[in-house]
């Protein structure tokens, strides 16, 4: 045996053993449970696919518009998030001093209006006249008049109507926000405006772009709540340890989600970061708890030891093997 | 110095086939507990099995097809079913103080596992291409970037689907050979030492030994 085994198995008693014969019969018992349960349940996670930004835009018409035109306007949340994206460091999360996402800072820069509405539409503009005239009309006014139009817009939007897919507005003076809103909206309707969302972070890479941050940050905020909110999902709703449905998801992170119920943490600003440093503590004392005196003796104070090794104390009462009692 | 030489000397002292494939245990091995180590691997071999399938025929196929959803559930209930075994693991190797006798590391080495399990655990939610992974992705990116982790873009699949088959899925393959070259080196964890009992027993020796002479 090894060095420390032959230290360590010093007159202990043996016994004969197959260590692979016993892995084999583990591993069948284990897969035959998966198998299981992977027929019966099958993937749970397929029952809900991805909230895609067409859906969004033909049956809630008017919640695709608020979140668009608050891209155009500036006033989403999004603009003034801080860190990876924008330059708002006083929004990044922070513990006094400590702030690590200042310290990795923008890396990813975002200006929503541009990419998210702007870049957009003059696409659609090389495809629809309407809105090149309409986006030409924009870009010519008075930077007040446009904001003008676009609050009586933004106002306009919680009297629309929607009839026959279409959204109805009051009278007002709107100026050419509508027919920009309206070919968003219609181009959301064909499915491509997560392709032009992926495509415009970064036309070079064309055919291989894969970073989605973009499409995937479109209907974040009120939108995707509402859709987590139905499906109890939100921080406040053990988040992450669980998925759409009855069905366990990473239950395993319950202790960590656990924290976001602790109000005082889920209802704060720093809410992810005080709830990871809490976090952090717990795993590094569960990993250091050997050397943690005190806790390094619950088990013994616990005689669940006493259960797993009953046969062997029943033979050798203090647990240490006396050579006169030696098998 | 022939390495080849001390590689063989050191897989002697540490690491001999006897201790590789174990034809005896020591008696005190004699609980359904010991088995939670086993069930534990079995699963994660599940997971890495499954997930090799997964990786051939991409996500269409698992998303699509009858044999791929299959597959897929395979994947999510093995990681499912190596949770449950590794927390019962855990429990049973912190209810014996299994890192007794210069044990620590192992002891470590599995919080090293379960740390980055948790983290592939993440990026194969984000993987998931459903409404689960979408909002994932929005809740999770305040926490990466509260924590630092941004520059890890969590929005970028082949970043994640990168960080989930190669560096989680190698790091926990890496860590899972140390562990088990650890517990085979150093052999199953003695039972804990009833310092009273023995006490009485030395006095009881010593008694004797006392009558004799």
């Amino acid at each position: 045996m090894s060095k420390i085994s032959d230290i360590n198995l010093r007159n202990i008693p043996m016994k004969p053993y197959d260590m692979v014969r016993e892995g084999l019969f583990v591993f069948l018992g284990i897969s035959f449970i998966v198998l299981l349960l992977a027929a019966f349940w099958g993937f749970p996670g397929n029952k809900y696919g991805p909230l895609t930004i067409e859906q969004v835009a033909k049956r809630a018409p008017i919640a695709f518009l608020q979140r668009t035109v608050s891209y155009f306007s500036g006033t989403s949340r999004l603009q003034t998030y801080g860190p990876p994206y924008t330059d708002n460091f006083n929004h990044a999360q922070h513990i006094g001093p400590i702030c690590p996402n200042c310290w990795v800072g923008v890396i990813y820069p975002l200006n929503a209006k541009v990419d998210f509405v702007m870049q957009p539409l003059e696409q659609i503009s090389t495809m629809d006249p309407a809105v090149a005239r309409a986006l030409s009309r924009y870009n010519l006014a008075d930077k007040n008049i446009q904001d003008q139009w676009v609050k009586n817009y933004t106002d306009a939007l919680a009297r629309a109507q929607v009839v026959g897919g279409k959204v109805i507005l009051p009278k007002g003076n709107y100026g050419p926000v509508p027919t920009l809103m309206d070919g968003m909206l219609t181009f959301a309707r064909t499915g491509l405006l997560e392709a032009a969302l992926t495509f415009n972070v970064n036309p070079r890479m064309a055919p291989y772009e894969t970073n989605y941050t973009w499409p995937l940050l479109y209907l974040g905020g009120h939108i995707m709540s509402t859709v987590a909110g139905h499906f109890d999902e939100k921080g406040g709703e053990w988040g992450m340890s669980h998925i759409a449905g009855p069905y366990p998801g990473a239950w395993w992170l319950a202790p960590y989600t656990f924290l976001y119920q602790i109000p005082a943490i889920g209802n704060s600003n720093s809410g992810d970061l005080i709830a990871f440093v809490i976090f952090a503590i717990m795993m590094l004392t569960a990993i250091f708890l050997p050397i943690i005196p005190g806790l390094n003796r619950l088990p013994y104070f616990i005689p669940v030891y006493r259960v797993i090794w009953r046969d062997w104390y029943a033979k050798y009462p203090s647990g240490v093997v006396h050579t006169s009692k030696k098998e | 110095m022939n390495i080849d030489k001390a590689i063989q000397r050191f897989l002697r002292a540490y690491l001999p086939l006897k201790d590789d494939l174990p034809t005896e245990m020591p008696a005190y091995v004699n609980s359904f507990g010991y088995f939670f180590g086993t069930m534990t691997l079995s699963s994660l071999a599940v997971v890495f099995m499954s997930g090799f399938v997964l990786a051939f025929f991409g996500p269409d196929w698992y998303h699509f097809s009858s044999v791929g959803r299959f597959v897929n559930a395979v994947h999510f209930w093995g990681v499912e079913i190596f949770y449950l075994c590794v927390i019962l693991h855990i429990n049973f190797k912190f209810f014996t103080a299994a890192w007794r006798g210069n044990r620590f590391r192992t002891w470590v080495n599995g919080w090293i596992i379960f740390s980055l399990t948790i983290f592939s655990g993440i990026s194969g939610t984000l993987l998931q291409a459903n409404w689960d992974s979408q909002w994932n992705s929005q809740q999770g990116k305040a926490a990466f970037n509260a924590i630092g982790i941004s520059w890890m873009n969590w929005m970028n699949y082949t970043t994640v689907l990168t960080l989930h088959v190669v560096v989680f899925a190698g790091l926990i393959l890496f860590f899972v050979i140390t562990h088990l070259a650890f517990v085979r080196s150093e052999s199953p964890v003695h039972p804990i030492v009833d310092e009273h009992a023995e006490e009485m027993y030395s006095e009881a020796m010593a008694e004797i030994e006392g009558e004799k002479k």
